[in-house]
């Protein structure tokens, strides 16, 4: 009798941890993320706007991009924590991570930026995670930590990176020693010899506008500037944490971004790089895609003109779907229970 | 990974590409012993190519005094201590090269220099290796010795920046082998700084990308030597199109001195890369440390040289170094002059093997005044 009532308590437990495990792997796989419908206009450009702290978020994990070299073999960004609000015009994401350290210069040979991403499909089939491929175009907003310095602050130019620099002249320099970039390179000959500017690469602009770089890809190693440039942004370090939001109309007509419609659920991704951790390019951090749902505007109310501060009781996606396993593992220890029992009594019956 | 020959090492490597060889190679010989680190021709590069904002400490050419002079420091010994032993069998390197010692998630074994690395470029200038005991008198090789290093970028056959650029950024013209980095795609990853083993990719501080040497291109392309060849008042430098061991061609003069004399030897052939500026190696320097650097050849090379004087081609294709600022794409050597020709064959500069000797009276009447140089 205490042989098979050992036994059945086994299998209870076995089966009880396999579903709990089950439970667990589900609870771990990808929630989806909401864009909360609010009336705008919204904080576009504010990470830390009050609005953020109403916004229930859901926690992304990243881990090491190892598919193709060069690879991060230890990340240093475990996860990312993603909100996300519309107003049925422009749609923001709000991306927060740890980072122990501000990395905002990429001037010095050895210095490597903060940076952040976000990953959207364009083509209507959901492109490979690993930046898209031939015939599956993505969409990638680039936040960078050094073009948020520079819109903040005007050009990193050498003279701040180095107090001591002091150079008399320059080929075709207008101004005097120590000059200023951009403000004394203006001619297209002073030009001519910043060669990434003049050959028009977006990363050596002295002029940026926006900390956000919009970009295209078709698969690891393509992306590519677009030419239309339309993502807001903003990111702010404070106590060992980055707070980027990423912001743009929802819909833009632009055939090689990602449109995105309240009434259609799509995807995205997101990436993080440390740059102290030397992470720059493929040395990232990655996530799978992640369910995107874009709440429509309530009562079939105008696109931007819902109530303000409506109650954030819908805006729990991922709670939502913590509770189903939840009450799926509860069912089945019940009926695992119940199971033993009738097992059990047939044993002892017979 | 591909397998690729590369005839420096005398066997195939791995390589991340298959092996495409440029239809025509950018080659070059530099000989250090001619050398005296005057820098005009690292000046003249600069003035040329890095003379803008961002580019204070970018030297696509420099002269380095070795043992002690690196540009970025440390370049080469750090990396010859990361990649271990590199022994030769004979002609054949026996030892890894940076892509089959690539650690796990790189393309090739390489480092990236600090910011610090790059601030002093003349480090070591003139610090000889050793020092003389009174009453010493210097032989050849010299107890302690100082020799000069000329450093442009390789156009390597096999280039490990190419190999490790993820957005094929950087490319090699099928036309001439000229290594470029598209300035328009680099995102300044610095993955090609990392793994050049000569280090030889630089970044530009404004721009935020990689920057390298361009040989000049827009001068090879008129049929015109490059700037740090044209400036080079020691006339020891010399480009011309330089060919693997079964296409050479024995009267272009770079294959002469590489491939038929064998007096000009590949800076650090164990790296695998194939590069293409060739060295004389230096004839006072002890041939342990040479060859470590220029690989097995060093011993041929020297005894070579060393005959220049009873070897009239050999003399005439050295004499045409820095002799012409056109690029010399044959060579003979005919009644005690060398006469170089470009690609169509036509002649553009003659040079006497031995230089004619003029003797003056000393006395000259006609101004009534005593020469003080009668030759």
């Amino acid at each position: 009798m205490n042989k098979q009532w050992t036994l059945l308590l086994l299998l209870f437990c076995l089966t009880a941890v396999a579903l709990a495990s089950q439970g667990v792997v589900l609870a771990q796989a990808q929630p989806a993320l909401t864009s909360v419908y609010r009336a705008g206009p919204l904080p576009l450009t504010e990470p830390l706007a009050p609005l953020w702290q109403e916004i229930r978020g859901i926690s992304v994990p990243l881990t090491p991009q190892a598919g193709v070299l060069p690879a991060l073999l230890q990340g240093s960004v475990p996860a990312v924590t993603v909100k996300s609000v519309n107003d049925g015009q422009w749609i923001a994401f709000h991306l927060t991570w740890d980072d122990a350290t501000q990395d905002v210069s990429a001037t010095k040979p050895d210095s490597f930026r903060d940076a952040a991403a976000i990953q959207l499909p364009v083509s209507e089939v959901l492109p490979s995670i690993c930046m898209g491929a031939a015939g599956q175009l993505v969409n990638l907003w680039h936040w960078k930590a050094d073009w948020q310095r520079d819109v903040d602050e005007g050009f990193r130019d050498v003279v701040d990176a180095y107090p001591n620099f002091w150079a008399d002249f320059y080929p075709f320099v207008a101004g005097k020693p120590p000059y200023r970039m951009p403000a004394d390179f203006q001619s297209p000959e002073a030009r001519a010899y910043s060669v990434g500017w003049a050959a028009g690469n977006p990363l050596s602009n002295p002029t940026k506008v926006s900390p956000v770089e919009d970009l295209n890809a078709l698969g690891f190693g393509t992306a590519t500037s677009q030419e239309g440039q339309d993502i807001l942004g903003r990111g702010v370090w404070n106590q060992g944490k980055w707070t980027v939001v990423f912001a743009r109309p929802l819909v833009n007509g632009d055939a090689q971004d990602a449109q995105i419609s309240p009434n259609k659920s799509t995807s995205l991704a997101f990436a993080v790089w440390n740059g102290s951790n030397r992470e720059v390019g493929a040395r990232k951090q990655v996530s799978t895609w992640t369910t995107l749902r874009v709440e429509a505007p309530r009562g079939g109310g105008a696109p931007g003109a819902g109530p303000a501060g409506a109650p954030p009781a819908a805006s729990q996606p991922g709670g939502l779907e913590s509770a189903y396993v939840v009450v799926a593992i509860l069912l089945a220890v019940v009926l695992t229970a119940l199971l033993t029992l009738f097992v059990a009594r047939g044993w002892r019956s017979s | 990974m591909p397998k690729v020959f590369n005839w420096q090492l005398n066997r195939e490597m791995d390589y991340p590409y298959e092996g495409a060889r440029a239809q025509r190679q950018f080659g070059a010989v530099f000989d250090i012993n001619k050398c005296i680190a005057c820098q005009t021709c690292t000046i003249g590069c600069k003035n040329a190519w890095t003379s803008g904002r961002g580019q204070e400490y970018m030297w696509y050419n420099n002269v380095e005094s070795k043992p002690y002079g690196f540009y970025p420091l440390g370049w080469d010994v750090k990396l010859l201590e990361a990649l271990g032993p590199q022994s030769w069998q004979g002609n054949t390197y026996a030892g890894k090269t940076i892509f089959e010692a690539a650690p796990a998630g790189s393309v090739a074994l390489g480092f990236l220099p600090e910011d610090e690395d790059w601030a002093h470029p003349n480090l070591g200038e003139d610090e000889i290796a050793g020092k003389f005991e009174v009453g010493e008198r210097i032989m050849i090789p010299h107890m302690a010795w100082v020799f000069y290093l000329q450093r442009i970028c390789n156009h390597c056959s096999y280039p490990a920046c190419l190999a490790s650029c993820p957005r094929k950024a950087i490319y090699k013209r099928p036309e001439d082998g000229i290594v470029l980095v598209d300035q328009s795609r680099c995102r300044g990853y610095r993955e090609c700084m990392k793994n050049c083993p000569y280090k030889k990719v630089l970044y530009n501080a404004v721009t935020r990308v990689a920057e390298k040497c361009i040989a000049c291109y827009p001068l090879i392309e008129q049929g015109r030597q490059t700037y740090c060849i044209l400036t080079c008042i020691g006339r020891i430098r010399m480009a011309g199109w330089i060919h693997p061991p079964d296409k050479v061609e024995p009267d272009s003069p770079v294959d002469f001195l590489v491939h038929v004399r064998k007096v000009a030897l590949p800076l650090y052939p164990q790296f695998g890369l194939e590069p293409n500026v060739y060295y004389i190696p230096p004839l006072h320097v002890p041939v342990s440390f040479t060859r470590q650097m220029f690989g097995p050849g060093v011993d041929n090379a020297i005894a070579a040289y060393r005959k220049a004087a009873d070897d009239p081609e050999l003399l005439g294709a050295l004499l045409l170094m820095g002799a012409t600022d056109r690029w010399i794409a044959r060579f003979k050597v005919r009644n005690g002059q060398a006469i170089g020709y470009d690609e169509k064959g036509a002649e553009i500069v003659r040079v006497p093997l031995k230089e004619p000797v003029y003797i003056r009276p000393d006395w000259d009447p006609a101004r009534q005044v005593f020469r003080h140089n009668i030759t």
